[in-house]
């Protein structure tokens, strides 16, 4: 199965990478997801976002699909065709 | 132990008081050791028969309290440029004022000699204090009367010299009383909320300026400078005080939090901002951005020195807007205009107002406008309808000076709408306007706006933090459950961070038990973690019996009914509401509050002495 999400980059990602928003496609699972966008944007995008070791995305890094926290999500996550993930860096303020 | 200066302004004297030990010991300093003062104060009234309702907000029976606390102006104590600002009563909201500012006026007051300077009566000509190593004198401020901050901060720090000097003063809105009216020391930074710079006005007191090198003594110097080291150390190695905030800022917020779902858009109609894009930091930054300024002895420097380049809103050189600003003025008024929303602002500095009421207000006049309630002849032909830019930024100057539609935008959201016949569309709880989050999308922000003693606050416990920025851990934005507790713990280590006094952003790195030991080496009390804590709820408890005796209860511990009734249209909240009662409900038991009161158990066991 292949979906194609839009990928939207805040804050210091969007200064690095030079981009706003792309579209990439996967098999619907986060890794996949991370692993393709990477090919668009350079590997360090996978390290910046992805902890490889533990096969998850990075503890201080906010992703969300459609507006909600993958922490938030209960069971498998699964990115369906149409999704918007928006990704941050660490952030705060108030 | 430091002084205290007692000014009476009816009588034009000046006293100086040592602070108490047993007291700074229960209550820290800054908000609550002022907390404590007020209740003395309302004790004091009643023993003369002089009830709560007799104290007008705006007359000499009000009382200002400007307080530092152990922590500022220490160096190596983190973030500790700030002081707090209280009142017996805010004329917003009927009930307790409060207010924080960072900057450099907090250790300034320090190194000129004092803690704190507590404010009493009204004086019949403007007159401004100064306090120059210790000596404090009243000085006639007729020639600064109608002055913008700007200049008055100018004038007054040339005046003093210019060298080891800061000045924190009102603008025009403070003057003429508008209800929204903030304090404003070193040209930007403001004691925002609850209407301080209108009780500064009816006091017809236009300035503090606060002069001197005195240097701050600690009890253990050694032990001081290992465990601010490693405080310092954890903050630049964090990710937000070390890298997020230096680099954007607090406006860095307003797409994260749109993508939530809960940016308030068009007076809390919805919370999600077509246009957030446009107003964010990451706008601010690209095209706006000149600078940065940090408070005194700050190492994250959150603060932006900004421009606007041409056009009709041209500015020079500004600061801001934060987060909450851009959203007041900007996504909560719909206007998507960048360059409208830092004029604002900048008035708002300029002219002394406090920017999340004041745009708060204009987008519930905005609302009432748009669905016919008010006359066109009250307008005066100034356009109040959602995204209109330019009247935005008239209607901010027109209610510094309460001309034409001016003078009903300053009286704040709460009694306009109540004039205009539809209290429903003032989006505050207290009579305070609420910030930048909607709780339909973030639960434990909504029980905290509802429970805040000050009103419709987000910094009295900022839940935000773990429901959306998952710090110090994540926890469901949209699920009730468990928010009573974070609510409480926020609330009650807030109220440290108040009395100490640093900056609330250092608690994205440090906890309660960096906050014991920093304390603790310098006041040399030895604190623990749970002891502040308790100190913490000790302050927040007492606030609370003041709020009580000031009629607020219970049924004062709620939200508007749009955030209530009328289930979010859009986005990843939608369909939903806020499940107030059950969180409120689990909060008063964690409290030991019956409908918003303590319960005489829980004084006892806080040692509060009534």
């Amino acid at each position: 199965m292949v979906v194609s999400t839009k990928i939207m980059l805040f804050a210091t990602l969007r200064k690095k990478y030079g981009v706003r928003d792309l579209t990439v496609k996967c098999d619907g699972t986060i890794r996949s997801l991370i692993e393709n966008a990477s090919r668009i944007l350079g590997a360090r995008f996978l390290d910046e976002v992805y902890d490889r070791k533990l096969g998850k995305v990075r503890e201080d890094i906010i992703l969300m699909i459609n507006g909600r926290n993958i922490k938030d999500l209960k069971g498998k996550i699964e990115i369906k065709d149409g999704d918007v993930i928006s990704v941050f860096p660490p952030l705060a303020g108030g | 132990m430091g002084n205290i200066l007692r000014v009476d302004l009816t009588a034009g004297t000046l006293k100086v008081e040592p602070l108490s030990e047993d007291i700074a010991r229960k209550y820290i300093g800054g908000k609550g050791y002022s907390v404590y003062l007020i209740y003395q104060y309302l004790k004091e009234y009643e023993s003369k028969g002089i009830t709560q309702a007799d104290i007008d907000p705006l007359g000499p029976k009000n009382v200002l309290i400007f307080a530092t606390g152990p922590g500022t102006g220490v160096p190596g104590f983190p973030s500790s440029g700030r002081y707090h600002v209280m009142a017996l009563k805010s004329p917003l909201t009927g009930s307790i004022g409060s207010g924080n500012s960072g900057g450099e006026w907090g250790p300034f007051l320090k190194f000129s000699g004092f803690d704190a300077v507590i404010v009493e009566g009204c004086s019949e000509r403007p007159v401004y204090l100064s306090i120059v190593d210790g000596e404090a004198e009243l000085r006639d401020a007729s020639d600064l009367w109608g002055k913008n901050v700007f200049d008055t901060c100018r004038i007054l720090k040339k005046k003093a010299g210019n060298k080891n000097t800061s000045v924190t003063c009102i603008g025009p809105a403070g003057e003429n009383l508008a209800r929204m009216a903030c304090i404003v020391n070193d040209e930007h930074r403001a004691v925002g909320r609850t209407g301080l710079g209108a009780v500064m006005g009816s006091k017809k007191l236009k300035a503090i300026v606060v002069s001197g090198s005195k240097k701050v003594q600690v009890a253990d110097p050694d032990r001081l400078k290992e465990v601010s080291k490693r405080c310092l150390d954890t903050m630049r190695k964090n990710s937000v005080t070390g890298e997020g905030l230096p680099t954007y800022g607090t406006a860095i917020l307003i797409n994260v939090i749109n993508e939530a779902g809960g940016l308030p858009y068009k007076n809390w109609q919805t919370a999600v901002n077509p246009d957030a894009d446009k107003i964010s930091g990451e706008t601010l930054a690209e095209t706006y951005l000149t600078g940065r300024r940090a408070c005194w002895g700050c190492t994250i420097g959150c603060g932006r020195v900004t421009s606007v380049k041409s056009g009709p809103f041209q500015i020079l050189s500004s600061e801001g807007p934060e987060y909450e600003s851009i959203w007041a003025l900007g996504s909560s008024t719909g206007v998507k205009d960048l360059d409208a929303i830092v004029k604002a602002n900048h008035y708002c500095d300029e002219l002394g107002l406090d920017s999340i009421s004041m745009g708060s207000t204009i987008a519930a006049a905005m609302e009432l406008n748009e669905r016919g309630h008010i006359p066109e002849e009250d307008l005066q032909g100034l356009d109040l309808r959602f995204g209109n830019a330019a009247a935005l930024v008239e209607a901010v100057w027109r209610t510094a000076y309460k001309t034409g539609f001016g003078k009903y935008l300053a009286l704040g959201s709460k009694k306009l709408c109540e004039i205009y016949g539809h209290p429903e569309l003032s989006m505050s709880v207290k009579g305070l306007e609420m910030p930048a989050y909607d709780p339909r999308a973030m639960k434990g922000i909504g029980l905290t706006y509802a429970t805040a003693n000050r009103g419709g606050c987000h910094v009295t416990g900022y839940t935000v933090s773990p429901e959306i920025l998952g710090i110090p851990e994540k926890i469901d934005p949209l699920t009730p459950e468990g928010k009573a507790k974070w609510a409480k713990t926020f609330q009650d280590f807030t109220c440290v961070v108040n009395s100490t006094v640093n900056c609330l952003f250092v608690t994205f790195a440090l906890g309660a038990k960096d906050f014991a030991e920093l304390l603790s080496a310098v006041t040399g009390w030895d604190l623990t973690e749970d002891e502040i804590l308790k100190i913490g709820e000790r302050i927040y408890n007492l606030e609370r019996v003041i709020l009580n005796k000031y009629g607020f209860d219970g049924k004062d511990d709620t939200l508007p009914k749009r955030l209530l009734e009328e289930p979010m249209p859009e986005g990843p909240a939608k369909g939903h509401v806020v499940e107030l009662e059950k969180m409120r409900e689990e909060y008063y038991e964690l409290r030991g509050w019956v409908n918003g009161v303590p319960t005489e158990e829980k004084l006892k066991e806080l040692e509060i002495e009534l």
